[in-house]
C-alpha cells in the first residue's frame, strides 16, 4: 500500500529530526554546562565589546609598567579592579602643556575627549564568577608571593593567562569550581563550602 | 583555616529593651527582601533575627518581656540530616551553613527546625530602584526557591579571617572584632550590649567567659539540639521578692 509506505517515510524521517534535534540541544547544553563564558555550539558570546582598545603588551612587555600598578586593589582586596580614566590621564598627559602622549592612536584621543568632558570610561567586565561565589584576590596573591616566591605577573598568570600578551583580554581558564577546588586540594587551601558560597 | 574556632553568641534578656536595631542592622546587612504587609500577613516575612515579645501579668500590674531570636548554630542541628542535598552543614568552626546554589528548596530544614528561624523565598526578592546600590556586594542576594537564614554575618568572619589572621598574621580577638567592625551587624547595632559575639575557644573571650554566668541557659535545651547561642536569664527582683514571701 503506498500511503502506509509514505507514511513510514514521513515518520521515520520525522523520527531522525527529533532525534537529531534532541541531540543538538544536548550537546549544546553540555557545552554550556562545561564552559564559561557559556558557548553554545562553539559560538563564544563572552567576547567582550571594550569602548576602546587598551592594547596590553605596549604597556606591560613595551613599558614594563607592573600589573598591580593598574589593578590596585589587587593585593588589598577582594577585587583587583581595573583603572579608571584619571590613571590613564595620568601618565598620557605632559602637564606642562596639556598634551597626549600617544596621540595619534584612537584609544588615546578618545580618552583625551572623555577627559576634557568629564565623563567616565565604562569598562565592560571579562570575568565574572556567577553572584554565589565570593572569589577573593587578596590571599592568593599573598599565599603565591610571599609563600611560593611568585611574580605578581607570574600569580595573575595562573588563572588569567598571559594577559601582558594579549591585545584584546578574553578568559582562557574556565574558572569553574573544580578548577578552584582542584587547586586549593593541591595547596592545602580551605574547600569548606562556606568558605566560596555565602 | 589553620586557628581552631568556635564561633558563638551570648544574649543577655535582662538588658534588651525590645529596640529593634538588631532587626534592622540585620535586614540591611544581609540584602533580607523588604517585609512587606503582604509577606507579612502570609506568615512569610524575613527575620533572620526576631525580638519575640511577652506579657506577664494584667494591667496595670504588667510587664513586658522581649527575647531575640536568630539562627542557633545548633551543634546537633535538627535542620541538617533532613536535607536531601547537604545544602545545609555544620562546619569545624560551629557555623550551621546554609549554601544557597545548592539548596534545591524542599523545605525540610524549616519544618524540623524547632526555632523556626529558617525562611523560604516563596517569590523573588524586589528592591525599589533607589535601594538597590545599597545591596551588600559581599552577601548573595537568594532567588525564588531557596531557603535562607542568619550566618551570623559570615562575610564578616570571613573577613576577619583574610585581613586578621592572614594579612596582618595576628588573632582574632574581641577587640579586634570590635575596633575593625567585624561583629555581626546585630551585635554591632545593639545600644544597650545585649548581644556579645566572639569565639567559645578563646579563652579570654568575652562569650567563654558568660557562657559560664550563673543565668546561663540555652533554647529548648531538652531536645538535645546543643546551640552555639547561649542566653542569660532575666534578673527579676520583685519576683524573686514574691517568691520569698
Ligand atoms: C596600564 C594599566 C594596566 C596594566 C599595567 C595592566 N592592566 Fe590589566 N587592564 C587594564 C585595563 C584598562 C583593563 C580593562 C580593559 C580590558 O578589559 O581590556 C584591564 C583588564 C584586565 C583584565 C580583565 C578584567 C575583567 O574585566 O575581567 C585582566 C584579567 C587583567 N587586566 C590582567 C592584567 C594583568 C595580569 C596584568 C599584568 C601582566 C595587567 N592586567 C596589567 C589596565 C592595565
Ligand atoms: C604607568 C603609565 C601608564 C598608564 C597608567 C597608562 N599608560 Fe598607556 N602607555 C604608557 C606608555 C609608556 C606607552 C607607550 C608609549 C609609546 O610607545 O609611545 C603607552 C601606550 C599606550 C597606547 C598605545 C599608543 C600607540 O601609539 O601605540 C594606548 C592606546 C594607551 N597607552 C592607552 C592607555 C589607556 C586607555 C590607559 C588607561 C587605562 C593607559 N594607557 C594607561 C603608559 C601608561
Ligand atoms: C586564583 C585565581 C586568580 C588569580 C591568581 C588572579 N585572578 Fe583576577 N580574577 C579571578 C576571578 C575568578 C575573577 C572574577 C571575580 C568576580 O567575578 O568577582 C577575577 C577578576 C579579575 C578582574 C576583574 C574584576 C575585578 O576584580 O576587578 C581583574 C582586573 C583581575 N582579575 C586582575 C587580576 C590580576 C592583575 C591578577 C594578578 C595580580 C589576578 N587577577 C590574579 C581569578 C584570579
Ligand atoms: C592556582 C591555584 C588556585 C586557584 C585556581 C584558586 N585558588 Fe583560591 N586559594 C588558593 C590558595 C593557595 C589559597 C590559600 C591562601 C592562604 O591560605 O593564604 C586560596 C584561598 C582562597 C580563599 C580564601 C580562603 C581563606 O582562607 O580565607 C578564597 C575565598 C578562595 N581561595 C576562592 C577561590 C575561588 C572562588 C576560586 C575559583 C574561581 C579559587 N579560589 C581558585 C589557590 C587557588
Ligand atoms: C574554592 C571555592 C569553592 C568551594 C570551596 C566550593 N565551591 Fe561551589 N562553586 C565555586 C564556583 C567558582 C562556582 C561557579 C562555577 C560556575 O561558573 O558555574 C561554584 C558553583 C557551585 C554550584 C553550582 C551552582 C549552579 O548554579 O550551577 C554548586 C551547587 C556548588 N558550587 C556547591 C558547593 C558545595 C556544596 C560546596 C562544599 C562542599 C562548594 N560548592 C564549595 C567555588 C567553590
Amino acid at each position: 500500500m503506498p500511503t502506509s509506505r509514505s507514511l513510514k517515510v514521513v515518520l521515520a524521517l520525522s523520527l531522525l529530526v527529533t532525534v537529531s534535534l534532541v541531540g543538538l540541544v544536548l550537546f549544546g547544553l553540555l557545552r554550556a554546562w562545561w564552559s564559561t563564558p557559556i558557548s553554545v555550539f562553539g559560538f563564544v558570546p563572552g567576547q567582550v565589546e571594550q569602548p576602546i582598545e587598551f592594547p596590553h603588551p605596549v604597556h606591560v612587555e613595551e613599558a614594563g609598567i607592573q600589573c598591580d600598578f593598574c589593578h590596585r586593589s589587587v593585593a588589598k582586596s577582594e577585587a583587583a579592579t581595573v583603572p579608571p580614566l584619571e590613571l590613564c590621564v595620568a601618565c598620557h598627559m605632559d602637564l606642562p602643556n596639556g598634551t597626549f602622549a600617544g596621540m595619534g592612536h584612537p584609544s588615546v584621543e578618545h580618552v583625551k575627549e572623555l577627559w576634557e568632558k568629564g565623563e567616565p570610561l565604562d569598562w565592560k567586565r571579562v570575568h565574572r564568577v556567577p553572584d554565589h561565589v565570593q572569589f577573593m584576590h587578596e590571599p592568593h596573591l599573598n599565599f603565591f608571593r610571599e609563600q611560593q616566591g611568585l611574580e605578581t605577573q607570574q600569580v595573575c598568570s595562573l588563572c588569567h593567562g598571559d594577559v601582558g600578551a594579549m591585545n584584546e583580554v578574553r578568559q582562557v581558564e574556565d574558572l569553574k569550581m573544580r578548577d578552584c577546588v582542584d587547586c586549593h586540594k593541591q595547596n592545602n587551601a580551605p574547600t569548606d563550602c562556606v568558605i566560596c558560597h555565602y | 583555616m589553620a586557628n581552631n574556632h568556635k564561633w558563638g553568641m551570648v544574649i543577655d534578656i535582662d538588658k534588651c529593651t525590645g529596640c529593634q536595631a538588631c532587626v534592622v542592622a540585620c535586614q540591611s546587612e544581609n540584602n533580607i527582601p523588604i517585609n512587606t504587609e503582604d509577606l507579612v500577613l502570609q506568615r512569610r516575612a524575613f527575620q533572620w533575627i526576631r525580638i519575640e515579645r511577652y506579657w506577664e501579668g494584667t494591667y496595670p500590674d504588667i510587664k513586658a518581656r522581649f527575647m531575640p531570636i536568630l539562627c542557633q548554630h545548633c551543634e546537633n542541628a535538627p535542620c541538617e540530616p533532613v536535607c536531601p542535598v547537604y545544602a545545609t552543614y555544620h562546619n569545624n568552626e560551629g557555623l550551621n551553613v546554609q549554601v544557597y546554589n545548592r539548596c534545591i528548596g524542599t523545605r525540610y530544614c524549616a519544618n524540623n527546625c524547632p526555632y523556626q528561624v529558617r525562611f523560604f523565598n516563596y517569590w523573588e526578592p524586589e528592591w525599589p530602584e533607589e535601594l538597590k546600590s545599597q545591596l551588600n556586594p559581599d552577601v548573595t542576594v537568594r532567588s525564588r526557591g531557596i531557603m535562607e537564614k542568619c550566618t551570623f554575618c559570615v562575610q564578616k568572619i570571613r573577613r576577619a579571617q583574610v585581613e586578621v589572621e592572614q594579612r596582618d598574621g595576628e588573632a582574632i580577638d574581641d577587640e579586634q572584632l570590635r575596633t575593625r567592625n567585624l561583629n555581626p551587624a546585630c551585635v554591632q547595632a545593639c545600644p544597650s550590649d545585649v548581644l556579645v559575639f566572639g569565639d567559645f575557644n578563646d579563652p579570654n573571650s568575652r562569650v567563654a567567659e558568660l557562657s559560664h554566668d550563673e543565668r546561663h541557659y540555652k533554647l529548648f535545651e531538652h531536645l538535645g539540639t546543643d546551640p552555639n547561642v547561649i542566653y542569660l536569664k532575666k534578673i527579676d527582683l520583685e519576683a524573686e521578692d514574691e517568691d520569698h514571701h
